[in-house]
């Protein structure tokens, strides 16, 4: 079967399907054991399953096909920990004409409602039944979560809660675009949603949407970095501990944080009434306190318990001048940081507005809020400094020029776009439980969550990436997030060649309509004898590509990309000597198995991009494509990492091409995908021929067809893409083509004695088939 | 007796003697007017009876006049027997002296000390001979007129015989305010008439009136106004002196005979100089229109002692205090001349280049004009070339009457750039509302809210003012008043949460020019009080919001107007309820007593400094029923220039008038900002300190913020050398500020008086009302330091010490028994006792109450101090019964119970609270006349006085309006009945009376002089 077929059944792709039994074996395969993970993958055949897991009781392992089940006991044993577990009564009709569609062996995956408030009154027997019992598993296993299910039943249902954080300082046009943008979404949003708005400049307002009289906001000092309680005093939010001293319960009811349904006239005069703050200090940039504002928002959610998943929206359009998370003086005599400045710390701010955000991190995932930064500015906005909330949380980072463009407009369509029910597709306050057997052990996870720090035995010490855990949190994930799990194989097991293993995951998040919902993933491999061709069989090099890129990018934030790049040649290295087919010392024998072949050509582009090459990035930039790359499935991931090219020409259908300059050519249109950028690049003569307008020309019907061709696949590309990519229209020679000549193969350069009329390409980098040789020549080595 | 006297006669006898050593007569003009409107003093001296005379019929002012008729009955007794009291004139010694001697008794008030004999001192000055008795003769003698009926036509009062008042009779003025001449000359026959009792008397004693001869000078030693030639020697007048008390006993002393206040019915003119010399001004709470002639009006400063002690040693001797009164803003009487406008250009003023004392009349111009000496520090500067003017025959520029800082004693001179260390600023105007749910639910919010709105309107007009608004409970909300975008205008309000460490929105925001916000800002007020309707935030943030609105006006200055009504107890400053604690631990409250009547902490005090530095003035409007510690409270008004008025219990239905008026006052009132004022003083004399509210931070320098009309600072003076008899010594008081409409000017205000070695010449100079409103101030910053007891002694004595000196080295009674006053000061034991029994020195009243008495006296004017310890009664019953045009203030009826009767509707009023007095007989007609209401019974807690439509109630209200245009105040209105707390308040102002807190007058003068005994003996 296709990886790719095998991922659409079961939403993972693993670097290999197959184990070696022994850990030396596993470290020599050099691509770690991993599993990359889309925990909400879309699937048309998903079986929703009205009613509660049925867990393990001693792993907490849910019910699931690979299980043995004693139908005339009604025991079903755990295929994880062997423990004998009774069918509940519920599960009395149980047998092996009747199973639940939990047990149905096509049912890798399932998803499980309940709890969902709508569906309460009409609820099942058994969901009902379970209910109890369900809510007690939860409390032990979700501990950071169990306040929610507890509130949930008791009030009424409230929806998700969204704060927006808006830089006044803004120029007033570009806030006009904002302003319409948001009150658009206000409009949209379900009428449980809950609102709250803050605006920030060099002072923070917290806006009172409760208050008729007048309009009323609370105003923080901008320098000032404020605690939760600070902040909730302040907003006077601090009911709860006077109800314990046992004075009067003075619930003083607060304006801040409103169901749509009861401040949408408050809310649309208050945004209505942003106006740009006026004043500028010549030779300053104005004052910003992003930091605060943040923290402000982040009080006033965790004051309102509102952990049911909530988002801070951050709309800003510069950079932090001011108090906590500052990213450079006001006065533009001192230059925001780049690359060069962090490495050579000329950067003065940046360590230590870095910590005040990562220190931000916990408490956003503690309270289950979603961070987004939607930043329209031509400069830098500090993004880089606020990467690890945003990115943790698994919020959007989105940096375009202008709130007019039509890519933020769309991309915040796109997030509160909703399901036919009204609800939003968006899924908050998540976690992913991982259960596994117990011949191996879990080491972490790369993606956008947090590690919940729960260990068992099954969490190994070794950590990578989010580690020590066998649960992580995350503040919202989508249909397209993809983690990155990592194994080893538990020594202290005997593991037999030819046994299975297998991998839970067991996703419970929040849906759209607040009800909860969990999604459970059974899988199962087989460890195989050390050097048995299975592994290589096995071998998933897309899988293995994107779990490597995002190895480097994480080992990019602490090192230099010089060395990053050394130790993705090193890797390559010695991964092309253990799986190539050579004979020693000699280059030219150097063979790779197909599904190798493809592998060290990503390596090559993975070492150009801009993911590690970050010459020509800013800081901010570089945080926003690394950000994307850590939670792209493997397909988007590929992309990113060497973008497709397709060639339309008269000759044919749209074909792809190689990755190259030397694909450019005067009569083609070449249509290229980096997946932040999409470029249709028409050649000299074709954009000759648009410029006489010969598309015009009702004689020249299928020069019209050429040029509208590309157009509309563009379109296609980018249809489910969030942030939605940059469409570059450009033709050959231009200076937008650059966009295209930097990711190209420079195959032909200026030094190239043969440019057979080809494009060149100014560059020194070397090309793929200079990086080959080399390759070859060092694999077989030895 | 009379003939002794002949005033005439030592007349010529003192010129001829003293010309030199006593300048007196020619300096001193006797101002007929003054003396006439004067009640005691100053009249006295110079305008004796003798002006009478020449008028035999006009003479006696109607106040004069009637005083005669009561004392006369009962002087017969008197007679016989010696007068207890006897209210002495100086020079009179001898005549006064002898009838006090008569009578064995006791107090002789002698305004000149008769003892010429003994006072060497005086024998030497032009006194020896001492004065006649004349004037003596008056007081006295009308006192004893009984002999023979006065001439005059009597009416009723009884006062006058105390006090040589009557005599001023010569009132007349009318015409000629500044000649006294004719009068003087009259004297002896006037004196005659009058002074025949008396004289009858003295020879009995053998205490001839030879000594006429010495005269002469006498006269100036009262030096106050009217040395008349003839009558140099004023007479002890206002002695108290027991008339009827045959018993030699002081308890025998009639109350009647004692000196009390009469408030003068008529307009005296004053000339500051007359003659090149100072001219003793009219007392302060008289009425009097002032010529500026070389001297600044008294309005806008005046001296303790209009002559000035040539040494540190002589001053002691008198146990006077040498101050000044500095109201460098203080209004004009519409009839007197404007300050008029300097403006030397980008040169600024002329100055002095060492002491940098500003151009003055006195500053004296040698060489023909090319150089002049400063007045003050004695140094020859170059006139600037400019400014230079060639001298006249009289060694006067000949430009002197043309240029106004040659000739006026007040200008005010257009300040250069070098005066300005930035722009001056605008006149901002910030408005902080109390909005916790009790100043919300007590109508408070409401009450300033609609005082404000109204007062919008007054705020000066034009681009230059600013205003902004603020509320605040246990969180401080800001306006922003700027919005003028959307059609409806909805407000915005900036909630500043962090009342430990506060900040503010951007000043651009909540500081807006009045004419961009006006509708906003009145739709803000009406909307204000219902917006916290709901509000149940019982805490106030009074510090912080304070701070966050200086902040929010830091950048430029301006006046900040405070609305609190409950005790500030969160955030910055925030206060503890230590009244109660207080309470509860009544053993330390006893002792330590007035360490509530100090600021709790320093947090306030370092706030307060810094909104000093910015310029910015706070008033604190006190809108409570609870204790809100006006003592920790009061301390940011007082040092940045401000004032607190205090509402207390507030109501929501009498005080929003008040609350309304007194912000217009306090807005609209003149007043100016950014404030620096400094007293230059002649060599031989500095300022030792300056009292008021304002910031130091320099020692010659004081700060203010803000000053205004009513808002007076005492400066008090030391000798740091040996002045010289016979010349003159400055003071300047420079104050440079901004105007409400941003001119930088200089209000330069000059006085020159001249230097005594004589101590009798102190006494007769002495200014009462300066004197004691000294007095009063230095009780009030005592208060909170020493306890209650050390406080009152030391006031005591302060008065028992003058009244000591003055009876051992100026009286010419020998006798013991008798007290003697010196005519100028023959109230000073009144008011004494009055401060002693001033609720700032009671022990049982409420800590806030003696906080406020105790703040607001630190900024007062004199003539509102006097009023505000001594407070004014007079009964309004029957208003109708007397018709035509008399006055619209009813005569004043003394603070004794005695003089309460239960059929009688008593005002009384102190220039802050305004009590009328309704006895249970009362007609019900005039209830109902006056009040709407048919009996006693019926009297509202809370009053509101209304005009009916009865002449009645016209009336009434004609004089309480009066009232209120005297006082500049819109006075709290209460009714008072018997038998009800509200009666005991009332009462508690009767300072004659016996009461638990204190002697009655009688007693308290038999006190006093019991201690002068004491002190003579020892």
């Amino acid at each position: 079967m296709d990886f790719i077929e095998l991922e659409a059944i079961e939403g993972l792709r693993w670097s290999w399907n197959s184990w070696p039994a022994s850990k030396s074996e596993a470290t020599a395969l050099l691509v770690p054991l991993s599993v990359m993970c889309t925990p909400l993958m879309q699937s048309t055949e998903l079986p929703i399953l009205p009613y509660d897991p049925l867990l393990c009781s001693q792993c907490g392992a849910v019910l699931n096909p690979y299980a043995r089940l004693d139908y005339t006991s009604r025991i079903w044993f755990c295929p994880f920990c062997y423990k004998k577990n009774p069918f509940p009564r519920s599960y009395s009709g149980i047998g092996e004409t009747n199973l639940p569609a939990e047990l149905f062996p096509t049912y890798s995956t399932v998803e499980y409602s309940f709890l969902n408030p709508k569906l309460n009154g009409m609820s099942s027997p058994s969901s009902s039944v379970s209910l109890t019992s369900m809510s007690m598993s939860m409390a032990s296993s979700f501990s950071s979560t169990s306040s929610l299910s507890g509130l949930d039943s008791l009030r009424k249902v409230v929806g998700p809660a969204f704060v927006f954080v808006v830089d006044t300082c803004t120029a007033e046009e570009e806030l006009g675009a904002l302003k319409n943008e948001l009150l658009l979404v206000v409009e949209q949003l379900p009428e449980n949603a809950l609102v709250g708005l803050v605006t920030f400049d060099s002072m923070v307002r917290v806006h009172d949407l409760g208050f008729s009289e007048c309009s009323r906001v609370v105003l923080f000092h901008g320098e000032r970095e404020i605690s939760s309680e600070q902040t909730q005093q302040f907003l006077g939010l601090t009911r709860t501990r006077q109800q314990y001293l046992g004075k009067t319960p003075v619930i003083q009811k607060q304006g801040f944080l409103l169901p749509v349904s009861e401040c949408e006239f408050n809310i649309t005069t208050a945004i209505e009434e942003i106006h740009s703050s006026p004043q500028v200090m010549p030779g300053h940039r104005p004052l910003r306190s992003t930091g605060t504002a943040i923290l402000a928002a982040l009080g006033l959610l965790e004051g309102c318990l509102a952990n049911t998943g909530s988002r801070i929206m951050v709309f800003t359009s510069g950079p932090a001048t001011l108090g906590p998370g500052i990213v450079v003086d006001s006065d533009f005599r001192s230059s925001i940081r780049t690359h060069r400045d962090l490495i050579n710390g000329h950067a003065p701010y940046y360590s230590k507005s870095s910590s005040f955000y990562k220190q931000v991190s916990p408490r956003l995932s503690d309270a289950s809020i979603v961070l987004d930064l939607f930043a329209c500015s031509l400069d830098q906005v500090g993004a880089a400094e606020l990467k690890d909330p945003v990115e943790r949380s698994g919020g959007f980072m989105m940096l375009v020029e202008s709130f007019e463009s039509s890519q933020f407009r769309k991309c915040l369509r796109h997030i509160f776009s909703c399901d036919e029910e009204g609800n939003l597709k968006m899924h908050f306050d998540a976690t992913i439980e991982i259960v596994t057997t117990k011949d191996l052990k879990i080491c972490g996870a790369l993606g956008p969550c947090v590690s919940l720090h729960k260990k068992n035995n099954l969490v190994s010490n070794n950590e990578i990436g989010e580690g020590g855990t066998y649960m992580w949190k995350l503040g919202t994930l989508t249909s397209k997030t993809c983690f990155s799990f990592f194994f080893q194989v538990n020594e202290e097991h005997k593991v037999q060649p030819g046994s299975a293993f297998s991998i839970q995951f067991i996703t419970r998040y929040r849906h759209g309509n607040m009800g909860i919902r969990k999604r459970v993933t059974t899988v199962a491999r087989r460890w195989v004898a050390n050097n048995s061709p299975e592994i290589a069989a096995g071998f998933d090099q897309e899988a293995a590509a994107s779990v490597m890129a995002r190895l480097a990018i994480q080992r990019a934030e602490d090192c230099q990309a010089r060395d990053v790049i050394r130790w993705l040649d090193d890797t390559l290295i010695r991964f092309a000597s253990k799986f190539g087919d050579y004979v020693q010392e000699d280059p030219s024998s150097f063979r790779l198995s197909s599904n190798f072949s493809l592998y060290p050509q990503f390596m090559y582009y993975l070492r150009r991009s801009q993911f590690i090459d970050v010459f020509n990035s800013s800081p901010d930039e570089t945080s926003f494509f690394r950000l994307m790359l850590n939670r792209e499935g493997v397909v988007g991931s590929l992309i990113m990492i060497q973008p497709t090219l397709l060639q339309y020409s008269f000759d044919g259908p749209p074909i792809p091409v190689l990755l190259d300059v030397r694909s450019i050519s005067p009569d083609v249109i070449l249509l290229f995908d980096s997946y932040f950028h999409v470029v249709i690049h028409c050649g000299s003569k074709i954009a000759q021929w648009r410029k006489l307008g010969y598309d015009k020309d009702p004689n020249h019907e299928n020069l019209r067809k050429l040029l509208e061709a590309p157009e509309v696949d563009a379109e296609q590309l980018i249809v489910d893409r969030v942030p939605v990519p940059k469409i570059i229209k450009c033709d050959q020679h231009s200076s937008q083509a650059r966009f295209l000549l930097a990711k190209l193969n420079p195959s032909v350069t200026q030094n190239s004695t043969y440019t057979d009329g080809s494009e060149i390409i100014f560059t020194d980098d070397l090309s793929l088939q200079v990086f080959i040789d080399h390759l070859q020549a060092l694999a077989v080595q030895g | 007796m009379a003939s002794h006297v002949p005033p005439g006669a030592p007349r010529p006898a003192s010129k001829a003697n003293n010309p030199p050593s006593s300048q007196p007569p020619t300096n001193f003009r006797a101002n007929p007017d003054s003396l006439a409107d004067n009640l005691h003093n100053l009249n006295f001296n110079s305008a004796p009876p003798r002006a009478p005379s020449p008028l035999p019929g006009t003479p006696f002012s109607r106040q004069a006049t009637q005083p005669l008729p009561p004392s006369v009955s009962p002087f017969p007794p008197t007679f016989s027997h010696p007068a207890p009291f006897a209210s002495r004139p100086p020079l009179v010694s001898s005549a006064s002296g002898g009838l006090a001697s008569t009578g064995q008794p006791v107090f002789a008030s002698g305004a000149l000390p008769g003892g010429q004999q003994r006072f060497p001192p005086l024998g030497s000055a032009p006194q020896p001979p001492v004065r006649p008795p004349p004037t003596m003769a008056m007081a006295t003698a009308t006192a004893r007129a009984h002999p023979q009926p006065q001439p005059q036509p009597p009416t009723t009062t009884s006062r006058p015989l105390i006090r040589s008042s009557p005599i001023r009779t010569p009132p007349v003025q009318p015409a000629s305010p500044f000649s006294v001449a004719p009068q003087a000359r009259q004297p002896p026959t006037t004196a005659y008439t009058y002074g025949q009792p008396t004289w009858p008397l003295q020879p009995g004693q053998g205490a001839p009136p030879p000594p006429i001869t010495g005269s002469p000078q006498p006269p100036r030693m009262y030096g106050m106004p009217p040395p008349l030639p003839n009558q140099s020697m004023t007479s002890v007048s206002p002695a108290v002196r027991q008339t009827g008390a045959p018993v030699p006993g002081a308890s025998k002393i009639d109350p009647n005979q004692i000196p009390r206040p009469i408030p003068g019915s008529s307009v005296i003119l004053h000339e500051t100089r007359q003659g090149n010399q100072a001219n003793p001004p009219p007392p302060a709470t008289s009425d009097y229109i002032v010529r500026d002639t070389g001297n600044c009006s008294p309005r806008y400063m005046r001296c303790t002692i209009n002559q000035i002690p040539c040494t540190a040693d002589l001053l002691t001797t008198s146990g006077m205090q040498l101050a000044l009164m500095v109201q460098p803003l203080a209004i004009p009487c519409p009839s007197e001349e404007t300050v008029q406008v300097v403006d030397f250009g980008e040169s600024g003023p002329v100055r002095c280049s060492r002491c940098k004392g500003y151009i003055n009349p006195f500053m004296k111009f040698i060489d023909q004009g090319r150089r002049f000496i400063c007045n003050f520090c004695g140094f020859t500067d170059e006139t600037p070339r400019e400014y230079h003017c060639n001298l006249g025959p009289d060694g006067r520029r000949r430009d002197a009457d043309e240029r106004p800082e040659l000739c006026r004693g007040t200008v005010e001179f257009v300040a250069s750039r070098e005066y300005m260390v930035r722009d001056p600023m605008p006149a901002v105007y910030f408005f902080l509302i109390d909005v916790s749910m009790n100043a919300i639910q007590t109508g408070a919010t409401a009450a300033a809210c609609g005082a404000i709105n109204q007062v919008i309107a007054d705020l000066p007009e034009g681009p230059r003012t600013m205003v902004g608004i603020a509320t605040f409970d246990s969180t401080i909300h800001f306006y922003n008043l700027k919005r003028a975008l959307q059609q409806v205008y909805n407000p915005l309000m900036l909630v500043v949460p962090d009342v430990q460490d506060v900040y503010t929105p951007l000043q651009t925001d909540v500081v807006v020019q009045l004419s961009e916000c006006r509708q906003h800002l009145e739709l803000l007020l009406e909307s204000i009080p219902t917006m916290f309707l709901e509000n149940r935030t019982a805490e106030s943030a009074f510090g912080a919001a304070t701070k966050a609105a200086f902040m929010a006006m830091k950048s430029t200055g301006g006046r900040l107007l405070v609305f609190q009504s409950v005790l500030p107890s969160i955030g910055i400053g925030a206060l503890s309820a230590r009244e109660a604690e207080g309470r509860t631990h009544i053993s330390a409250g006893e002792k330590e007593a007035h360490k509530l009547l100090q600021p709790a902490d320093k947090t306030l005090k370092a706030m307060a400094i810094e909104f000093a530095e910015y310029q910015v003035c706070v008033d604190v409007f006190i809108t409570t029923q609870t204790y809100v510690d006006i003592a920790s409270i009061a301390v940011i008004p007082r040092t940045t220039g401000g004032q607190v008025y205090y509402y207390y219990p507030f109501s929501a239905v009498s005080d929003p008038a008040k609350l309304y008026n007194d912000l217009r006052w306090n807005v609209t009132r003149p007043q100016g900002f950014e404030a620096v004022m400094r007293v230059r003083c002649s060599q031989g004399i500095q300022v030792l300190e300056y009292e008021g509210n304002f910031c130091k931070r320099i020692p010659t320098d004081v700060d203010l913020p803000g000053i205004d009309c009513d808002k007076t600072i005492m400066v008090t003076l030391k000798h740091d050398d040996k002045l010289k008899d016979g010349s003159e010594c400055a003071f300047q008081c420079a104050l440079l500020y901004t105007t409400v409409y941003g001119q930088r000017r200089i209000r330069v205000t000059t006085l020159s008086l001249p230097c005594t070695s004589i101590l009798s010449n102190l006494f007769r100079s002495a200014d009462l009302d300066t004197q004691f409103a000294c007095f009063l101030k230095q009780a009030a910053s005592e208060i909170p330091f020493s306890p209650l007891l050390l406080v009152k002694d030391r006031m005591t004595n302060l008065c028992v010490n003058i009244l000591l000196s003055y009876r051992k080295f100026c009286a010419t009674v020998t006798s013991s028994g008798q007290l003697i006053l010196p005519e100028a000061l023959k109230l000073l034991p009144l008011y004494t006792l009055a401060l002693i029994k001033s609720k700032g020195l009671q022990t049982d009243g409420r800590i806030d109450e003696r906080s406020f008495w105790i703040n607001y006296l630190s900024s007062i004017s004199i003539p509102l101090a006097i009023p505000f310890v001594h407070p004014r009664m007079v009964a309004i019953h029957d208003l109708n019964s007397k018709e035509g045009d008399q006055p619209l203030v009813p005569p004043v009826i003394s603070l004794s119970t005695e003089h309460v009767n239960d059929g009688g509707i008593y005002l009384l009023e102190n220039g802050v609270d305004c009590l009328i007095y309704i006895g249970n007989l009362v007609d019900s007609d005039i209830l109902r006349q006056l009040f709407c209401i048919s009996s006693v019974d019926e009297i509202p807690a809370q009053f509101v006085l209304q005009q009916y439509d009865n002449p009645l109630s016209k009336k009434l209200n004609d004089l309480v309006n009066e009232i209120r245009r005297q006082r500049c105040s819109y006075l709290r209105l209460k009714l008072c009945k018997k038998g009800d707390p509200s009666g005991m308040q009332f009462f508690s102002y009767m300072i004659e009376d016996k009461s638990s807190s204190g002697l009655s007058y009688v007693e308290f003068l038999v006190h006093v002089h019991r201690q002068i005994q004491l002190k003579m003996s020892s």
